[in-house]
């Protein structure tokens, strides 16, 4: 049976609006955050009738009585403008303490702290969070009518705090995080060509992959330790031009090497999480994409979706303890993301009814995926968890925003 | 470890997974603190830091500098016009092949002139495909027009995938104008 957990209100420690302000948006989003992994948290509903909660001696009979064997206390202030919060848990059966932890921050962003304390909670239950993870998408919003731009944004987990990393009014597409949380590596049309660039996101500076200069890149990823890319590769022109490949290379772009050498179009690549098997998708013909795994080193190439005419888009779950790859399949005339199991070769089909929905992208836990999908013309971000139960949009502002990449569980 | 005794999550992952779970919980669980608060945490938000800019519904990340980029949407005027594809198709139709004959006497007629191949795709599909297809249509055209004696020195090849349609809009009539190779010369 799941453990059943009461959050009861933060309790601003002075009585200012700001304190109050903070502890409204902090209780909403540490729910939030816990009910996102499933937690079983106890409804309001059957303690509003308590005595208040005395957050340093909290009566343990109450809590029992409402059938909460964990009680989450958070108190907050404001002080000079700092934001300290106050995590306790306590085991309602002993009134043992479990956890007591504070964390100070800039008071402008109380929702950090809420999905700090919501992974420590998460921790103690075995379950490595996502709270404080970003998603990397691409969004139009900024272009002005008769123009395209589509430029990479950042926004939080669950849709919060959008933030633009690139601004160059061109064609900005397929962010890949790095697994360190670092960079972005993304598809820029700035120069006119397709260029793979990494924008190094908190030094505000922007390289340009070095394999990229004879040829175009046209999809990446990030190896699991950050050190080394996989891309789809086209010579810039003359033989072998158009005939995309595997490469990989380091994360800078030097000493490419070629992995895949078919006459077949391949691309896409995703790394295993352990680095030891690239996935990708290879369309031996026009029209029939089909998923591929093989080695890091190219050997042992071989299909494993067994579904479907044409799937594109792999995604590898990045949990060991999920041997499964989510991509995208054309279902009787519909785009929809699925999520083919490795070990047994089964396919489960994620999305259904929500129009077309592409790019799906997996949590750094591997318990939830992120993609796209167009609803009455409109393209934007939905989440849900690993089966494919309780589809969310993101509210991640006005647009198309389209090709999520979830980034690592911890940004800075 | 006080988790080990009252932490009534452990009870479950224990009985489950027991030594998978136990070596997650040694790093995973922090140490006991009983009653004591620690010293202020290291939270770290990430710091929009100085954007010169500040992007609707939010603020920019860092401090990227503007690279010149003006923004498009309609492809560079062209002396040379488009060649269209059929659906989930780069094979040149004869239309097409008609259209890249006056194409190479063009070329020939205005020496040391180079040319974009850009290729794209109608919005079916999904993007890393697109981008396949866009290049293939690109290599097509570049197949050809150097099988009729334009020297590939003087093309390049490369492709849009779905990004950048010449006209909005869902249906064949849109679609159809969508899928084609564009001749840029502007570069």
């Amino acid at each position: 049976m799941a453990t059943r957990v009461a959050v009861p209100d933060c309790v601003p420690r002075t009585g200012d609006e700001p304190a109050r302000e903070a502890c409204k948006t902090i209780s909403e989003v540490l729910r939030k955050d816990l009910l996102f992994e499933e937690m079983t948290i106890v409804s309001d509903n059957l303690y509003k009738m308590l005595p208040p909660l005395k957050p340093d001696a909290p009566n343990f009979e109450d809590w029992k009585s409402v059938g909460a064997q964990v009680l989450v206390i958070t108190k907050a202030d404001v002080t000079a403008g700092v934001l300290n919060l106050e995590l306790r848990l306590h085991h309602v059966a002993s009134g043992d303490s479990m956890l007591a932890r504070r964390f100070s921050n800039k008071a402008d962003n109380p929702r950090y702290l809420a999905h700090q304390a919501a992974d420590e909670i998460l921790a103690l239950a075995n379950i490595r969070g996502v709270a404080r993870s970003k998603i990397a998408f691409v969004s139009d919003r900024d272009q002005v009518k008769g123009k395209v731009a589509k430029e990479i944004y950042i926004m939080d987990y669950d849709g919060a705090n959008p933030r633009r990393v690139t601004v160059n009014r061109s064609i900005n597409m397929l962010p890949a995080w790095s697994p360190d949380g670092k960079a972005i590596a993304y598809i820029s049309y700035r120069t006119g060509m397709p260029e793979l660039f990494t924008a190094w996101i908190y030094e505000g500076r922007n390289t340009m992959f070095a394999a990229g200069r004879s040829g175009k890149v046209y999809a990446h990823s990030f190896s699991p330790d950050s050190k080394r890319m996989a891309y789809a590769f086209s010579p810039a022109a003359g033989k072998g031009s158009g005939d995309m490949d595997i490469w990989v290379a380091n994360s800078d772009g030097t000493q490419p090497q070629r992995l895949t050498e078919t006459a077949a179009s391949d691309t896409a690549p995703t790394w295993s999480p352990t680095g030891r098997e690239i996935a990708f998708t290879r369309s031996l013909s026009i029209g029939a994409p089909q998923i591929y795994v093989m080695d890091s080193e190219g050997l042992n190439q071989r299909r494993v979706s067994t579904i479907g005419t044409y799937n594109d888009g792999p995604a590898w779950n990045p949990a060991k303890e999920f041997t499964e790859i989510a991509y995208t399949s054309r279902l009787e005339g519909h785009f929809e993301v699925a999520v083919v199991d490795l070990t047994n070769g089964q396919t489960r089909q994620i999305t259904q009814g929500r129009g077309n929905c592409e790019a799906p992208t997996w949590s750094p836990n591997g318990r939830h995926l992120a993609f796209c999908c167009e609803n009455r013309g409109r393209w934007q971000i939905a989440v849900t968890d690993r089966m494919g139960r309780d589809v969310e949009i993101l509210p991640s502002g006005p647009g198309d925003n389209k090709y999520p990449d979830w980034g690592p569980a911890a940004t800075q | 470890m006080i988790v080990l005794k009252n932490n009534p999550w452990m009870s479950v992952v224990a009985r489950v997974a027991a030594c998978v779970a136990m070596a997650v919980l040694f790093t995973g669980c922090p140490p006991k603190r009983g009653n004591a608060v620690s010293g202020p945490g290291t939270a770290r938000p990430v710091e929009p830091g100085t954007g010169y800019g500040t992007a609707p519904g939010g603020s920019d990340v860092g401090a990227m500098q503007p690279d010149g980029g003006t923004g498009y949407n309609i492809d560079s005027p062209s002396p040379l016009a488009d060649v269209n594809f059929e659906y989930d198709s780069a094979a040149l139709t004869p239309a097409a092949m008609e259209i890249l004959q006056r194409h190479a006497l063009w070329f020939k007629d205005h020496p040391g002139v180079r040319a974009t191949l850009q290729g794209h795709c109608d919005e079916r599909g999904t993007v890393e495909y697109n981008l396949a297809l866009g290049e293939q249509r690109s290599r097509a055209v570049y197949d050809y027009l150097t099988s009729v004696g334009v020297p590939g020195t003087r093309l390049s090849t490369m492709s849009f995938g779905k990004e950048r349609p010449l006209v909005m809009g869902s249906g064949e009539e849109s679609w159809a104008k969508n899928r084609r190779v564009h001749f840029d010369i502007s570069g």
